[in-house]
């Protein structure tokens, strides 16, 4: 007999280039950990380059970005493109800070799946990624 | 899903973070995973880091981390950090002070939460030591959770553990009760930059002496350093480096180094064992029998007799 499965959401949330506004980040964390997932700091100045490779070592479900100098153009599409190359195509890439409406289309269809700007609410968040999950564990169980 | 273990067994990043993934998550792919990769473990050096919270065990690995490269080892790091008892989430946030290493092929980082187990680490930590030494990772830190007075598995897995201290914590006299200091192999006295280094380097003295002369290193034949160490700056990294390998070769001149790991094997067998022997007991009716014991109309030793009775069909108490 084996004992029970006890999968749990892993998530990284990452700051990338010079932008050093932490609160959204911090706060995003605290909520995601009191939801019961697992939250991965990988710290601030990263590049797209380090936040792919420790996506893949930590297999992560879902990477989170936290962007509000600017950037985000450039910097979001690179990790979604470096992403997919290196085999974490399935993970759930997520934005969040200031981002301008105008720039949300290029960076959808570059491969940022959902982005969540100011005053968003922390249980909209949780509640979005717990629905992700339930319907990607079952959508493997299938 | 053999492509994930052979994945392992040619050093891919990504099937070795997924074999991880499985083990910790308790997957059942997890143990066939485990059968085929395991002939091909047992060389790593595994390394324990532990000491009190913020004693700086992050920031002495990524200096570890960086000497080791200076002399072309490959390194995987497992930084175990506290889940939530009441959430079972987790922040982890040790590979923060690692990430210069984030882009080098030869270092492979992964976070871990304690997912519940006591003593320091995971209960899944012991399964991806297995997996980074399958995939040929020459040396293996294990980073604990900020350790307070008995949580101390890890000497139980590493070959080699690194105690980290800092000054002025007051914590001296706590390491001792808490069998730290009998149990480590090096000892590194961590932010040697800050006031009362001296004060705190006479007490490890004076404690390493008393522990010699009383011989309660589990390891006679090794006399345990004490080094200093500045870990924001690199300072200290050489020398314990140097320690880990010295450690490495007195264990091997006694045969030490595959007899450790084989009482890692022992231990972690019996944890396996406990874990699914509850759980057939636990089967069928056992929800039951708990559910009596918790509204204490049996005693525990009548309730554990008759849950063990689950599995062989006699209660043991009568
Ligand atoms: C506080 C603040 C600072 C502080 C930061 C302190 C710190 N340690 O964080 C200080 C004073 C240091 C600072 C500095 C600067 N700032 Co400033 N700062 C702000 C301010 C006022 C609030 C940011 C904040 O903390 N909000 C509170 C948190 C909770 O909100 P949030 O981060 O948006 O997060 C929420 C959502 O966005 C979302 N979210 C955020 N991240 C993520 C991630 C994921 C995965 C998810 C799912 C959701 C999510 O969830 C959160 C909860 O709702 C904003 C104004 C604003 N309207 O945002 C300017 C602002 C961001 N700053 C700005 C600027 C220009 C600067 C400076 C360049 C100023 C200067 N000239 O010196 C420097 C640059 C610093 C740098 N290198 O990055 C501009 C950015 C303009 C732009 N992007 O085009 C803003 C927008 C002000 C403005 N209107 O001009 N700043
Ligand atoms: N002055 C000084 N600060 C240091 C030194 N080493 C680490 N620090 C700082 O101490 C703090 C904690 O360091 P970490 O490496 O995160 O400590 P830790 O033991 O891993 O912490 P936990 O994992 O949370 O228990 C950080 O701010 C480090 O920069 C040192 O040698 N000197
Ligand atoms: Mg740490």
């Amino acid at each position: 007999m084996q004992e029970q499965p006890n999968r749990r959401l892993r998530v990284l949330l990452a700051k990338l280039g010079m932008d050093t506004h932490t609160v959204g980040v911090t706060i995003i964390g605290h909520a995601l950990r009191e939801a019961g997932m697992e939250v991965i700091f990988t710290g601030l100045k990263q590049t797209p380059e380090m936040v792919a490779a420790a996506a893949i070592q930590e297999d992560v479900d879902v990477v989170g970005i936290s962007t509000l100098s600017a950037g985000h153009t450039r910097n979001l599409p690179k990790l979604a493109r470096l992403l997919r190359e290196q085999g974490g195509g399935d993970k759930l890439l997520l934005a969040g800070g200031v981002i301008p409406q105008e720039d949300q289309p290029l960076l959808q269809a570059a491969g940022v799946h959902k982005i969540f700007t100011m005053g968003a609410d922390t249980r909209d968040i949780v509640q979005y990624l717990e629905q992700w999950w339930a319907e990607k564990q079952a959508s493997e169980a299938a | 899903m053999n492509d994930i273990a052979q994945g392992v067994l040619d050093g891919v990043v990504a099937a070795g973070a997924r074999a991880i993934r499985w083990l910790d998550d308790r997957d059942p792919r997890g143990a066939d995973l485990v059968r085929r990769i395991f002939p091909a473990t047992g060389r790593a050096q595994i390394v324990g880091v532990t000491g009190p919270p913020g004693a700086g065990k992050s920031t002495l690995t990524d200096m570890l981390v960086t000497e080791l490269r200076s002399r072309d080892l490959r390194v995987g790091v497992i930084a175990v950090d506290p889940s939530s008892p009441f959430t079972g989430g987790a922040i982890l946030g040790d590979r923060v002070r690692m990430a210069r290493h984030a882009l080098d092929p030869g270092v492979f980082i992964r976070s871990l939460g304690t997912r519940g187990q006591a003593g320091g680490l995971s209960r899944s930590t012991h399964d991806a030591c297995l997996v980074l030494d399958a995939m040929g990772y020459d040396i293996v830190i294990v980073e604990t959770v900020g350790v307070g007075q008995d949580e101390i598995d890890v000497v139980n897995l590493a070959h080699t553990t690194i105690i980290v201290g800092v000054p002025g914590l007051g914590d001296e006299v706590q390491a001792v009760k808490a069998g730290l200091m009998e149990a480590g192999e090096i000892f590194v006295i961590n932010k040697a930059d800050r006031d009362g280094y001296q004060a705190t380097q006479r007490q490890y003295e004076l404690m390493l002496h008393l522990r010699e002369q009383a011989a309660v290193a589990r390891d006679a034949g090794w006399s345990a350093p004490l080094l200093r160490a500045v870990a924001t700056s690199g300072e200290g990294g050489k020398a314990i480096a140097d320690a880990i390998f010295a450690h490495r070769a007195a264990l091997e001149a006694r045969d030490g180094f595959a007899r450790r790991s084989g009482l890692r094997e022992r231990e972690q067998t019996l944890a396996i064992l406990r874990e699914r022997l509850i759980a057939r007991a636990l089967g069928a009716q056992g929800q039951a029998v708990l559910a009596e014991a918790e509204a204490r109309r049996i005693d525990p030793y009548t309730a554990a007799g008759k849950l063990l009775a689950q599995i062989d069909g006699k209660d043991d108490l009568a």
